[in-house]
């Protein structure tokens, strides 16, 4: 817990700063998503680098997203993914029923119109591991009840 | 060891363990058939020393007559020729027959095993019942001689002995007892198999452990172990066979290294002469017996050696279906020989190798092909392809050693060479000599003639592509592909070469390998040179100039070789075209001025920032860029459009992938678009979920194939750029681009109003052209013209009338150009003089709102007109200026009389109103001006706001009157207000004397000054009063002559007091006071003040008979708050006459309803006008007493009896009656007085009412 | 079977490259007394029997799965020195993000054991996640740094 914290607050201030920075300038809302996407993006890619070095090749799609529910989410989140499905058609939903970074949001309704750019930098992670690991995606996110949040992943297929 | 035991063993490959027979021979005969099918028939599991795994194997023997000399002598290593088991066959059943003869035979046999110490035999009785039968006397039981026997040879192991009953007949017994005997037979052999094999092993090992000290050989321990290996091959143990051989193989191996690393065995010394054969690998035989008979006596070399070793392997993969194996070992092999020639130093004759390596590759592969179907073949291609790439290799440089490939076949030194490596290949093999095609003769035959070499060497070289594409190892397959493109170029066939050339340099473009990419485009360059294809080659060229691979003279090089075509004055006609990218990059474009707009026949000038790639600055006679002109859009108002078009105004930055292939651009996908998004429940607002989404999923996840070459113009040249003369474009002629950036300026044409768009960018070098043919991002400019404009605006909101302000012109020129002597004039009003300012100077300043100039502007005034002299200014320059305009507040003179009395509301011109936004009112200025440049006047408006609302009224106190005039500031500023004045402008008796005590004082926004006035009059008060209120004011804190004046005149009518109305209440009689729900009297006594006016005699008097003047009053009690009950009458007719002091008195009952001071009732005066005389009726008072409306009209009246704004509005209303009056019936009708022509005594009187003492009649009262 | 313990040297690599995802050359070192061009060529070649070896995965079972792919091919390379024929082999390594490392050692080297191959790798490895997690280093760039070429460097023959 202790140990995750600093990121955890990290993450809230790097929100904070975004759309503090957005508010002087253009405010376009979309814009800040993408920049906190972005950032989460080049994290996701470097750490997947490193999470993978010692981990046998991915057999295939599925091999690689279990991963990501497992160790991955485990690395950053200290937990795994609670949940995870996929149509095997290259779409994929990760269900966290309690995601670290709504924990301290709420539990329940209040800040739920906050709640998306909270969920833009794991968008940004995710899709940042993936691509790396050679699966093109994009990644969005879904939350109804805090801090229950649900992320799709749809694989692009080349 | 002798030869001669081996041979006839090794040679046939049907070996099988030997079995020795002694005893009767004809009876083993007899029995050896069956025997020999019955033995393999059944398996048997083979337990193992070294804990090796147990195998299961069928045995086989093979069964010779018993000789002593078969019997291995003492340190005999064979181990194929021993002898494992011996058996003693009879079927003696005599005991005479066994004392006799058997029984010694048996001995001797015994004995010389046993000199031998060969402890495997077993002695086999056969007994048939015929033999029984023979000789019936001195019969003795089998068993009894069985027994003999095993008492006399085998004491204690009774298995030694065993018994087969009537072999040939086939009965259950027969067979059972030759069942145990196969099964005996078989136990003992494994037995004796294990017991030889593991002493063999024994000292093989001890013999190995040798291997350090000085005398021992590799070649005799390699010949012991092989015996081993042999073993295990006739007893079909494949694998264990080749354990043996890998186990020489890497012991040889470990030598060599030793060997390299510096300690050496001195047996090696055999392995270090020089190759004298080099004949290659010969696996068609199942043993190599030359080869290994030279290891045998040690005379193999290192190669041969090999060769053997391998091909014994080879063999046993065969065996063990493991063909693949064979061609990776075989590379494997191959590559070590070569490494271990290398170690040991061994000198070799230059190509020798070449030769052995290509002979082996092709044996192996001859090998494999001959153990598999195609099919198998075509399925592991991956397996052989190696070999085939490496024999191809090989012939290659076989050929270009033996002068094959040249243009002029080979010199006589090759000669020379090719037969010494003919030589070192011997002779044929056997094997191959009659078949007609085989490693030898290909070899051979490619050596011999330089078609024929080619002939091979493609069929090779493509077989080799071939199978790389099959497998899709593409890469390889290029690179075999392009070693055949040097071997064509070589040839001196260029055409060939390219196409290979040009295959593999798109693969290494597509994957961005640089290297590469220079090292072939060179070769392609040479081609295309050599194919004089100028166009590619000068492209390519171009590539390759700017290519940073190279070196700068290179570079220079192939540079120059685009300046010295160029150069070429050849015919016009004929132009190349390259593509500019590979020539230079245009990296950035500068609009001057940044809006890329201007108006027409302004300069615009564009700066392109080029990149040059070329090591050397080369001179451009032309440099364009073609523009596409369209006339839409532009037009009037070309400003600011050029800002929005891109962040940084003016400025373009264009990206491209350098055409020397780095990594390929993966910006193709376009980037994410995220977006929050909130779902609501549509029926509660409320959120159900929020989220990320992405907004162009679809462009994203768009299959972009990702395997597209960057674009870079390798080989192909750009389509040539028609350039059609005439054409707009932006050009410079005569450049010189140095190395890296260069910034050239461009002065773009801006004649027509539109927009022009940049489509192509081309360099003309002489002959040749670079062609840029889009230029994108795409870049455009504007051109537009426009009206000239003036324009007329406050300097400070809002205007304020009464008050100097500050106006601003502004003058567009447009495509005007002003003139020296160019003045708008303005025509004057005097409601707005322009107002004389001392220095009034204009400002002109560019399109770039830069200022220019400043120049002062001569103002002259004539009373039409207003003329402002112009400076001169240039088209699509502002010229400013200021002017102070004073706008008067309008004090209406010629006022309607109907109006006089109402607020300062104006009719006038210019009209005023009042604005919804601001309390003020606002005056409407126009004036009309006439420019120079358009016969038409301009009409402009100003909007001035007057600071002030004025309201007056007259009060009244008996016969004193007094006019108090209500000044309110309705301004946002704060005005200092003196010299305030009241004049009456007729009567030059009358006095005002004003009741102000200061002279200045303050008015802030939004307050109001009251001013009051008494008015004093000598002999009698004139009925009408014509005032004008004037003070001056100015904004608070300014010296007085900022003073302006302010006038506001209006008309006071009627104002004498006509009569004066006392009323008086009485309590009942007896009573102190009034008290509630009590009548009481009320006296109302009105008195004629003055003497009759003529005024108001033309109004409305009649004469009586007595020729007295009357006029009719009509009084009315009305109690507005209901204090009072009116009992009775309410009002009343009286006539009154008009003189002075007349009175009359009216006495009406009222009731106070409640109790405490109670204001009076209201007490009305008003005329009464009878019907004209027109008509005559007889009014009925009472009638138009009791009329209700009236009353009520009256009523209305008197509660907004006090503002001027309002009475006026009465009297209005009273003239509207009136003219009803004339329209309608003749009616008499009432007519308030104007105010203070009826002064009121008992007007906010109060009288004390007690409380009754009986509230119940109250409530009565009340109801 | 080993007769005699010798001291071996680590460092006998004569190229070291790493290979993009999409295949092109993110680092390539070579000896400097060899002719790069031909390392350019044959790492490039090489990519054929990794790619091979990579979609291996899956068809054939067991530790296919390792980053490790071990012995591409041996091949002989052009003459150094006249009449010696020098042999090259080349060595795979894949990570997980799809970049895949060429190490080519001189088989003059044939003491070279595969765990010796196999420590290079990893060396390799962490030096270049190393990078990848470097801010200044952009992922798909070719390699500038320093670390990662002192890395490459220990590895590489020393010439001279």
């Amino acid at each position: 817990m202790a140990d995750e914290a600093p990121f955890q607050f990290l993450h809230n201030e790097v929100i904070q700063y975004i759309y503090k920075s957005a508010d002087s300038g253009e405010t376009e809302n979309g814009r800040n998503i993408s920049r906190l996407e972005n950032m989460g993006f080049r994290v996701g890619q470097g750490l997947i680098e490193r999470l993978t070095k010692d981990t046998a090749r991915f057999k295939d799609e599925l091999d690689v997203m279990k991963f990501i529910c497992k160790d991955f989410w485990t690395c950053v989140f200290k937990k795994q993914i609670d949940n995870l499905r996929t149509n095997h058609q290259g779409i994929y939903v990760l269900q966290d029923n309690k995601f670290r970074l709504l924990g301290q949001l709420s539990a329940g309704k209040q800040y739920l119109e906050q709640a998306p750019k909270y969920l833009a930098f794991t968008c940004g992670l995710v899709r940042g591991a993936l691509s790396n690991l050679g699966v093109k995606s994009i990644v969005t996110a879904e939350v109804s009840i805090m801090p229950a949040c649900k992320f799709q992943v749809m694989i692009q297929k080349t | 060891m002798e030869c001669q035991e081996e041979k006839p063993i090794i040679y046939t490959m049907e070996n099988k363990p030997i079995v020795t027979c002694a005893g009767d021979q004809s009876l083993f005969t007899s029995l050896y058939t069956s025997l020999a099918q019955q033995l393999p028939r059944e398996p048997m599991e083979w337990r193992r020393t070294y804990g090796r795994a147990p195998k299961m194997i069928h045995l086989e023997a093979n069964f010779v007559q018993f000789k002593e000399e078969l019997l291995p002598k003492e340190g005999n290593k064979a181990l194929l020729t021993f002898p494992f088991l011996h058996i003693y066959w009879t079927d003696c059943c005599d005991t005479e027959v066994y004392k006799g003869s058997v029984k010694e035979d048996m001995m001797r046999w015994q004995n010389s095993l046993r000199a031998h110490g060969s402890a495997d035999w077993v002695i086999i009785v056969v007994e048939t019942n015929d033999n029984k039968k023979k000789n019936k006397t001195n019969i003795l039981p089998r068993s009894s001689i069985v027994d003999k026997i095993r008492s006399d040879f085998c004491n204690k192991q009774n298995d030694r002995c065993v018994v087969l009953s009537d072999p040939l007949k086939d009965s259950s017994r027969s067979q059972e007892s030759w069942n145990s005997l196969l099964l005996k037979l078989r136990t003992l052999l494994l037995m004796s198999f294990t017991k030889n094999l593991g002493r063999f092993e024994d000292d093989m090992r001890t013999l190995r452990e040798k291997r350090t000290q000085p005398g021992w050989s590799f070649c005799e321990y390699f010949m012991v172990q092989e015996e081993l290996a042999f073993v295990f091959e006739m007893l079909q143990q494949f694998e264990d066979a080749l354990v043996q051989y890998d186990e020489l193989d890497a012991l040889f191996t470990q030598y060599v290294l030793n060997f390299g690393a510096g300690d050496t065995a001195n047996w090696l010394g055999s392995f270090c002469a020089p190759v004298r054969n080099w004949s290659g690998l010969l696996l068609r035989r199942p043993i190599d017996m030359e080869k290994r008979d030279g290891i045998q006596r040690g005379e193999a070399s290192l190669l041969d050696l090999r060769s053997y070793l391998f091909s014994r392997q080879c063999t046993l993969l065969i065996f063990l279906q493991r063909p693949w194996e064979v061609t990776q070992r075989a590379l494997e092999l191959l590559h070590n020989c070569v490494q271990e020639l290398r170690l040991l130093e061994v000198s070799v004759l230059e190509g020798a190798l070449d030769c052995w390596v290509f002979l082996s590759c092709l044996e192996v592969l001859h090998r494999i092909e001959g153990c598999c179907d195609q099919a198998q073949l075509a399925a592991n291609c991956s397996h052989t392809v190696g070999l085939w790439a490496y024999a191809t290799d090989k012939l290659k440089s076989l050929g270009e050693l033996c002068g094959l490939v040249s243009e002029k076949g080979p010199t006589s030194e090759d000669l020379n060479r090719t037969v010494d490596l003919l030589a070192g290949l011997g002779d044929e093999r056997p094997e191959t000599v009659n078949s007609l095609q085989s490693p030898y003769k290909k070899l051979k035959e490619a050596l011999s003639s330089v078609e024929a070499f080619e002939r091979h060497y493609l069929e090779l070289s493509h077989a080799a592509m071939e199978m790389y594409r099959a497998i899709s190892r593409l890469r390889s397959a290029r690179l075999v592909g392009k070693s055949l493109a040097e071997f064509y170029m070589r040839k001196g066939d260029p055409e060939r070469a390219e196409t290979f050339l040009q295959e593999a340099l798109k693969s290494y473009v597509s994957e961005g390998w640089s290297l590469p990419v220079t090292h072939t485009r060179k070769q392609i360059a040479e081609c295309q040179k050599l194919l004089s294809r100028t166009e590619d080659y000068l492209q390519t060229s171009a590539l390759l100039a700017g290519d940073v691979n190279l070196t700068t003279e290179e570079r220079k090089h192939f540079c120059q070789e685009i300046l010295t075509f160029a150069g070429k004055s050849g015919d016009q006609s004929h132009k190349v075209t390259l593509s500019m990218g590979v020539f230079t990059q245009l990296t950035r474009l500068q609009f001057r001025p940044a809006t890329a707009s201007v108006h027409s026949g302004a300069v615009l000038q564009v700066e392109l920032t080029l990149r040059c790639l070329m090591p050397v600055s080369v001179r451009i006679q032309q440099l364009a860029a073609s523009i596409h002109f369209d006339l839409e859009r532009g037009g009037t108002n070309g400003r600011s459009k050029g800002a929005q078009r891109q962040t940084n105004p003016g400025i373009v930055e264009f990206h491209q992938a350098n055409p020397s292939a780095g990594p390929p651009s993966s910006s193709a996908s376009p980037s994410l678009e995220l977006d929050e998004i909130q779902d609501r429940s549509p029926s509660d607002n409320s959120l159900n979920s929020t989220g990320v989404v992405c907004k162009n999923t679809h462009l994203v996840m768009r299959r972009h194939d990702s395997n597209s070459p960057p674009d870079t113009p390798n080989c192909v040249s750009p389509p040539a750029v028609a350039m059609k003369e005439g054409a707009q474009m932006l050009q410079v002629q005569d450049v010189t681009l140095e190395p890296g950036n260069n910034s050239i300026v461009f002065t773009a044409p801006s004649g027509q109003p539109g927009t022009y768009t940049l489509r192509q960018l081309f360099a003309t070098v002489g002959q040749v052209q670079f062609v840029l043919p889009h230029i994108y991002p795409s870049v455009q400019y504007e051109v537009y013209s426009q009206e000239p404009q003036l324009t007329v605006e406050p300097l400070s909101e809002p205007l304020l009338a009464g008050l100097p302000q500050m106006v601003k012109f502004t003058l567009l020129t447009g495509h005007y150009a002003v003139k020296k002597g160019d003045a708008l004039q303005l025509s004057n009003t005097d409601t707005m003089p322009i107002l004389p300012s001392t220095s009034c100077s204009a400002r002109i300043s560019n399109p770039a709102a830069e200022l220019v100039a400043e120049s002062a502007l001569s103002i002259q005034s004539s009373e039409k007109v207003t003329s402002i002299s112009l400076p001169p200014t240039p088209p699509y320059h502002t010229l400013e200026f200021q002017l102070e305009v004073l706008c008067v507040i309008p004090s209406g003179t010629e006022r309607p009389a109907n109006e006089r009395l109402t607020n300062g509301e104006v009719r006038h011109r210019p009209r005023s109103y009042s604005h919804p936004d601001t309390p003020m009112t606002a005056i409407d200025q126009r004036m009309s001006i006439d420019c120079p440049w358009s016969i038409y006047s301009t009409l402009l408006a100003l909007t001035f706001y007057i600071p002030f609302k004025t309201k007056h009224s007259l009060l009244s106190a008996g016969n004193r009157k007094y006019i108090q005039v209500c000044v309110q500031n309705v301004s946002d500023l704060n005005f200092t207000l003196a010299e305030v004045k009241l004049a009456e402008k007729q009567h030059v008796s009358l006095e005002l004397q004003s009741l102000n005590t200061k002279t200045q004082q303050l008015l802030c926004s939004k307050h109001s000054v009251f001013c009051l006035w008494e008015v004093r009059w000598k002999d009698d008060l004139p009925s009408c009063l014509q005032c004008v209120f004037s003070a001056d004011f100015s904004p608070v804190n300014q010296d007085v002559s900022a003073f302006k004046p302010f006038h506001y005149q209006f008309q006071l009518e009627r104002v004498t007091t006509l009569y004066s109305v006392q009323a008086e209440i009485f309590p009942p009689a007896g009573e102190q006071h009034c008290r509630s729900g009590f009548l009481c009297g009320l006296e109302v006594s009105i008195t004629r003040l003055t003497e009759p006016a003529e005024g108001e005699v033309a109004e409305d008097s009649k004469t009586d008979s007595d020729g007295l003047k009357t006029t009719k009053l009509m009084y009315e009690v009305a109690d507005s708050s209901s204090n009072w009950a009116v009992c009775g009458k309410s009002s009343g007719m009286v006539s009154m006459p008009m003189a002075a002091s007349a009175t009359h008195k009216v006495q009406i009952e009222v009731m106070p309803l409640f109790a405490g001071h109670l204001p009076f009732p209201k007490i009305k005066v008003l005329k009464y006008l009878p019907h004209t005389a027109a008509v005559a009726i007889q009014p009925d008072p009472d009638s138009c007493v009791e009329n209700d409306s009236l009353s009520l009209l009256d009523k209305t009246l008197d509660d907004q009896a006090d503002t001027a704004s309002i009475r006026s509005r009465g009297s209005v209303h009273s003239v509207g009656s009136g003219d009803q009056q004339q329209r309608g019936v003749a009616m008499p009708r009432l007519e308030p007085f104007s105010p203070g022509q009826v002064f009121n005594h008992s007007h906010t009187r109060q009288v004390l009412v007690l409380p009754s003492t009986d509230d119940h009649i109250m409530e009565v009262n009340a109801t | 079977m080993r007769l005699t313990a010798r001291s071996r040297n680590t460092n006998m690599a004569v190229c070291i490259a790493v290979i993009a995802k999409e295949n092109y050359p993110l680092y390539i070192r070579s000896v400097p007394t060899q002719n790069e061009l031909k390392f350019h060529y044959t790492v490039h070649t090489s990519l054929d029997v990794v790619e091979e070896k990579i979609s291996a995965v899956g068809k054939s079972l067991g530790d296919q799965r390792e980053l490790y792919l071990g012995l591409l091919y041996p091949t002989e390379d052009y003459k150094l020195k006249p009449n010696i024929l020098n042999w090259r082999t080349r060595y795979g390594y894949v990570t997980n993000s799809k970049v895949k490392f060429v190490i080519v050692v001189d088989s003059s080297n044939t003491s070279l054991r595969d765990n010796e191959i196999r420590s290079m790798f990893r060396k390799l490895h962490n030096s270049f996640t190393d990078v990848m997690c470097n801010p200044f280093h952009n992922p798909g760039d070719p390699i500038q740094s320093k670390a990662f070429d002192g890395i490459v460097s220990g590895m590489m023959v020393q010439t001279g």
